[in-house]
């Protein structure tokens, strides 16, 4: 069944003072399709459209053409089925109410959703325990770290226990404990069969949660594609990384054909990206002839086929 | 834990038709320990006696010197209970700019993403105002206007502590009703607020009787429950009767109904026009 059906979604913002006068689409004609218990990464500079999708999913956005459906149901005409099915969190440490203690914030959300009583107070209980905030429950929100605060939103997310989560770069300000305590946190939402879509920037996150990922730039897809595919879309061939490689096989490996570039360090550690499957096989071949034996292959990351498809506008965010 | 959602199945009444009642009381319930986090983190019971308080009984005490230099006896007690009452209204209004304070902690795109209607969260969030107003006009009226010639005995004050707390509800009610629209212009907050009170002061008979207004203005003064929850507290001052109270009560609590409901449409208008515009992010 599929949980998350996008077509032809287009969200268009007046123009702005000082442009060309056309409105500016934040979503163009955007296609998505994430099955039920998937992992779904959306990956995009600032400004992409990312956060768009997320808010048009979560109903808060109305969008100005298309269709978007979560389980089944618009957006639009039955939204408040899709608000009872789909929990969002979104990065930051704002939405919270600093004044409450943690165990507050979650029974007023939980309240929102129509949970009352017994089931209230042992849902609150079980997700502030889950979130390792059992000891905080009764700590106001406002004297708790970034990180817990973090772990409470996102408890504050599954308080209705929703089968599809919207995760918007959910590990920002965490630290690398917490952080690693989190992708464990995906993996039972996963065990769970809930669908998550997650915005990140983290890359190697991205890499080790997501089912499939799909890149986004300009409002529209770049491409959807399953991680352990993504990297053929850069390049055919393993990047190959070798330790003492004398100079001579450095410059050898520099003139053969099907070679994208060769990064050489100081300490002889070598990388070479090709750009080809023969291109893989004869720096091996010379690597090896060579009597390089310290030799390694990996196919192309995720951060690279990033990199590769959308590094080219650097720091600069859509205008 | 199985991501099924949730049902509204939990501890239903018997009958559906009371569902939604029974759900938005729950959500009001929830949403007063955010107002009662609020009071306790700007009030302790020092600052509120000797701050707010204080600072109320000396508006009341104010008002009614200036009327005592002017008048007779009779009008220096009727300013004493209008200016009294008055500092729950004035406290109420207080609605306007707290209701804002959702957009600032970023609460706001969250509200929009649940099935509740807003509108309850906003009553409840806010509640410290009529609470707190109602005791500073109780304590004003009972302690501070006998000193300006207004008296009560024992048999009045069951009347002016129900009719307090709605004076305080009702105004609340219609300060909601303005605080949906101040969600889309947070820089006139304390505009709206203040300029509302003031109408109030000056129109509903605190310093001026609402008779001596042309017709025009009495109408709009009719609108508001300030006009009648105050005469109801003027007649029971007088010892009118209990049928001429709970009529003013009456018209007091429908007046303040319409300005709920006035603002549970307003509430939901200015979500779906959030939604639209995407003004809900920009918080």
């Amino acid at each position: 069944m599929t949980a998350v059906r996008v077509r032809g979604l287009t969200r268009a913002y007046p123009a702005r003072k000082g442009s060309d006068g056309r409105p500016h689409l934040a979503l163009d004609a955007f296609d998505l399709t994430v099955e039920r218990g998937e992992i779904h990464g959306l990956l995009g500079p600032n400004g992409a459209g990312k956060t768009t999708l997320c808010r048009i999913l979560c109903t808060v956005l109305l969008p100005t053409s298309g269709t978007a459906e979560v389980l089944g149901h618009d957006v639009l005409a039955e939204a408040d089925a899709v608000r009872r099915s789909i929990g969002i969190v979104f990065g930051g440490e704002r939405g919270l109410y600093g004044r409450l203690t943690a165990t507050q914030n979650l029974c007023f959300w939980a309240a929102l959703y129509g949970l009352s009583g017994r089931d209230l107070h042992s849902r609150v209980d079980m997700l502030l325990a889950r979130m390792g905030l059992g000891d905080r429950a009764h700590d106001r929100v406002d004297t708790m770290s970034r990180g817990m605060k973090q772990r409470l939103h996102i408890a504050r997310g599954l308080v209705h226990d929703p089968s599809v989560l919207i995760l918007d770069e959910p590990t920002i300000g965490m630290d690398p404990v917490a952080a690693h305590a989190f992708r464990e946190l995906i993996e039972q939402l996963r065990a769970e069969e809930r669908t998550v879509l997650l915005t990140t920037h983290d890359m190697q996150e991205a890499e080790a949660l997501c089912d499939r990922v799909t890149l986004v730039d300009h409002g529209q897809v770049i491409v959807t594609e399953s991680v352990t595919e993504v990297g053929s879309l850069l390049a055919r061939g393993d990047r190959i990384e070798a330790a003492g490689v004398p100079d001579t096989t450095v410059l050898a490996l520099r003139k053969l054909p099907g070679i994208t570039s060769v990064d050489a360090s100081d300490n002889g550690t070598v990388r070479v990206v090709p750009n080809a499957e023969s291109g893989t096989e004869q720096a091996l071949r010379l690597l090896v002839d060579a009597g390089v034996t310290r030799i390694s292959t990996a196919p192309p990351t995720l951060e690279e086929v990033y990199l590769g498809l959308i590094g080219s506008r650097g720091m600069a965010v859509r205008s | 834990m199985k991501g099924a959602g949730v049902r509204f199945t939990a501890a239903a009444p018997a009958l559906p038709a009371l569902r939604p009642a029974v759900q938005a009381a729950r959500v009001v319930r929830h949403s007063a320990a955010i107002a009662f986090a609020d009071m306790r983190a700007v009030y302790t019971w020092k600052v509120w006696i000797f701050g707010w308080l204080g600072r109320m009984l000396a508006q009341v005490t104010f008002f009614t010197l200036l009327a005592r230099t002017t008048g007779s006896e009779e009008h220096t007690a009727y300013i004493a209970v209008g200016n009294s009452v008055m500092t729950c209204a004035l406290e109420c209004m207080s609605v306007v700019a707290s209701t804002t304070w959702e957009r600032l902690s970023g609460t706001l795109v969250l509200l929009c993403a649940v099935p509740a209607r807003p509108v309850w969260v906003f009553f409840g969030r806010s509640l410290q105002w009529p609470i707190s107003g109602s005791g500073t006009s109780l304590i004003a009226l009972l302690f501070l206007a006998p000193l300006f010639g207004v008296s009560w005995h024992p048999g009045q004050v069951p009347a002016l502590v129900v009719l307090v707390p709605l004076t305080a509800l009702t105004t609340y009610c219609f300060g909601l009703f303005l605080a949906a629209f101040v969600l889309n212009a947070n820089g006139v907050r304390n505009i709206v607020s203040n300029v509302a009170y003031l109408l109030m002061m000056i129109l509903c008979g605190v310093n001026i009787p609402v008779s001596q207004w042309p017709p025009a203005v009495q109408a709009v003064a009719d609108i508001l429950p300030l006009t009648h929850s105050l005469h109801a507290i003027r007649l029971v001052s007088d010892g009118a009767g209990a049928s001429r109270v709970l009529g003013a009560a009456g018209l007091a609590l429908l007046c303040g109904a319409g300005w709920l409901l006035g603002a549970y449409v307003a509430f939901n208008r200015f979500m779906a026009r959030a939604r639209g515009l995407g003004s809900a992010d920009l918080f």
